[in-house]
């Protein structure tokens, strides 16, 4: 009776299960349960389980919002963040920022394009020229705790690879003075958004934009309270939670998170009035590291570049920054979070370079 | 915006698949009630880790159905409680209509298994995977996915001798309840 047994039951399972049709809308009423859920978590005080960075926040960043308010605002928050640590650095993210940049240099409107991808300790960026052509190409592979550094010059056609180099930067040091902590959040300075780009990074100046240097400083921005809920916005023609910097805040940071992932697609920064206008706008995707995306980690040698030793590649190279990729000038105020950043705005491990130093 | 993209191939997928996911949740959960609460876990866990998924993702939900089955009923107890309800249902197995198929009952009484045993069987066959693919869902031996099912198909054995062979062979010939 064993083969009857096994081939009843297999008939069985098909007859008991035959009308079953999942309902029409599966997401959408996983997204209504979701809401239902956590609508019951807060009357039932189970929000005590939110961080106490998401408390803050609510206490900080919205102190009159009504209470439906701050607690989608901690949700929202709480769930950017974990979204975030999940994905740093076990997933790659690409990333492409514009920068619009005037007024600081003439009046005139620079506006270049980098592309960045990250993944663990691995990076890659190219910067663009105002009309797309690549300037440089420059990545890090690590293998053996030892980090190889390569950069490929398009406009002087040359390349070259130095072990040693292309670190990416440190998570930012926090200061030790008291002063930018804010409200019983230390790392408040470490909310900045971080998209303005130094250039590159493998020759020592910060990685300021890397995906995972953003995606670590969000994850902070979001903690520390300098962020808070403004409803939803269609990005790219897809809804988006908005997410957007205080008020008072020295420039305006707005968020996109994607309502499914949580993790941050778009983020524009923008300096505050009476600064030198500067723009910059990230557009953010998040793969998965399968070989092809790892593969886009690798700084291709176009045929024909020739080969020549790092110190021959770097000051042209240098030269080539364009303006706006420049580190801005000392009192442009870079972090929302903390009031009294001056003297503090370079708090990143790197005196600024001069305007136009390299240039 | 791939993460957008994504959400739209999740929706291509949930299209496609949701049915036959929705019938295994039903089996391991034992009524509709739970398997859709069941598969809307898995599918609200799918949704939070669907940019990262790397190949199958209907492999991740299988898996988490399992998981979420067997820890679920290991954890609430809930198993027991209806373990219970359906004995005293299952207790009086000659019909009295005489028109419940062994099928049925096969079913009802694998709903009386354990949870890992019943999963198994799930697995096995409404899934139709091998031991070895079972095993993997299960993160288990091959072994233990042999044993479980085994002890399983002896249990239901046991439990269908209140029925007769005359009662199964009708089934077998097409008597339909």
């Amino acid at each position: 009776m064993s083969t009857d047994i096994e081939d009843l039951l297999r008939e069985g399972m098909d007859r008991f299960t035959a009308d079953l049709r999942a309902p029409a809308g599966l997401t959408c009423q996983i997204a209504r349960r979701r809401r239902r859920r956590l609508a019951l978590r807060s009357l039932t005080g189970a929000a005590t389980a939110l961080s106490a960075a998401a408390v803050a926040l609510a206490v900080v960043a919205v102190p009159s919002s009504p209470r439906a308010g701050i607690d989608l605002t901690a949700d929202v928050v709480r769930h950017v963040n974990s979204a975030l640590t999940a994905a740093d650095p076990g997933d790659i993210a690409q990333m492409t920022v514009t920068t619009s940049s005037a007024a600081t240099y003439g009046g005139t409107t620079a506006v270049t394009t980098a592309e960045e991808w990250s993944y663990g300790d691995q990076w890659r960026s190219v910067t663009y020229s105002s009309p797309g052509h690549p300037l440089y190409d420059e990545g890090s592979s690590t293998s053996s705790a030892l980090s190889v550094y390569t950069l490929v010059n398009y406009r002087t056609q040359t390349w070259t690879r130095q072990s040693g180099l292309g670190r990416p930067a440190a998570p930012l040091p926090l200061p030790a003075s008291g002063k930018t902590v804010l409200h019983g959040c230390g790392p408040a300075v470490a909310a900045a958004p971080l998209l303005f780009r130094y250039g590159l990074p493998g020759m020592g100046l910060p990685a300021s934009t890397l995906p995972s240097t953003v995606a670590r400083s969000l994850r902070t921005a979001v903690s520390c309270g300098t962020l808070t809920v403004a409803g939803r916005e269609r990005v790219d023609g897809v809804e988006a939670i908005k997410l957007t910097s205080r008020p008072d805040s020295f420039i305006s940071e707005t968020i996109w998170v994607s309502p499914s992932t949580y993790l941050p697609v778009r983020v524009v920064v923008r300096s505050a009035p009476g600064s030198p206008v500067i723009q910059q706008t990230a557009d953010i995707t998040w793969l998965p590291p399968t070989a092809a995306n790892v593969a886009r980690l690798a700084v291709p040698i176009p045929a024909g570049f020739r080969h020549v030793s790092f110190p021959e590649i770097a000051a042209p190279t240098f030269k080539q920054i364009p303006a706006a990729l420049l580190p801005l000038p000392r009192g442009f105020c870079l972090m929302p979070a903390v009031s009294a950043c001056h003297g503090v705005a370079f708090a990143y491990g790197r005196p600024p370079l001069p305007l136009g130093g390299f240039r | 915006m791939a993460a957008d993209r994504s959400t739209a191939e999740l929706e291509r997928f949930l299209a496609e698949r949701a049915d036959h996911l929705l019938r295994t949740a039903v089996l391991l959960a034992g009524n509709r009630e739970a398997g859709e609460d069941l598969l809307q876990t898995a599918v609200e866990r799918l949704l939070r880790r669907w940019g990262r998924i790397d190949g199958d993702p209907e492999g991740y939900v299988r898996r988490t159905l399992c998981n979420l089955a067997i820890d679920g009923y290991r954890r609430a107890g809930r198993w027991r409680q209806k373990e219970r309800l359906l004995r005293t249902e299952l207790r009086q197995p000659q019909d009295a209509t005489g028109d419940v198929d062994l099928r049925d009952a096969l079913v009802r009484l694998l709903l009386q298994l354990p949870a890992r045993q019943r999963t198994v069987l799930v697995l096995r066959y409404w899934e139709q995977l091998t031991d070895a693919e079972a095993a993997a869902v299960l993160g288990c031996s091959e072994g233990t996915v042999k044993s479980s099912g085994s002890r399983g198909l002896a249990r239901l054995r046991e439990l269908a001798d209140g029925w007769t062979d005359t009662a199964a062979m009708s089934g077998r010939n097409g008597k339909r309840s």
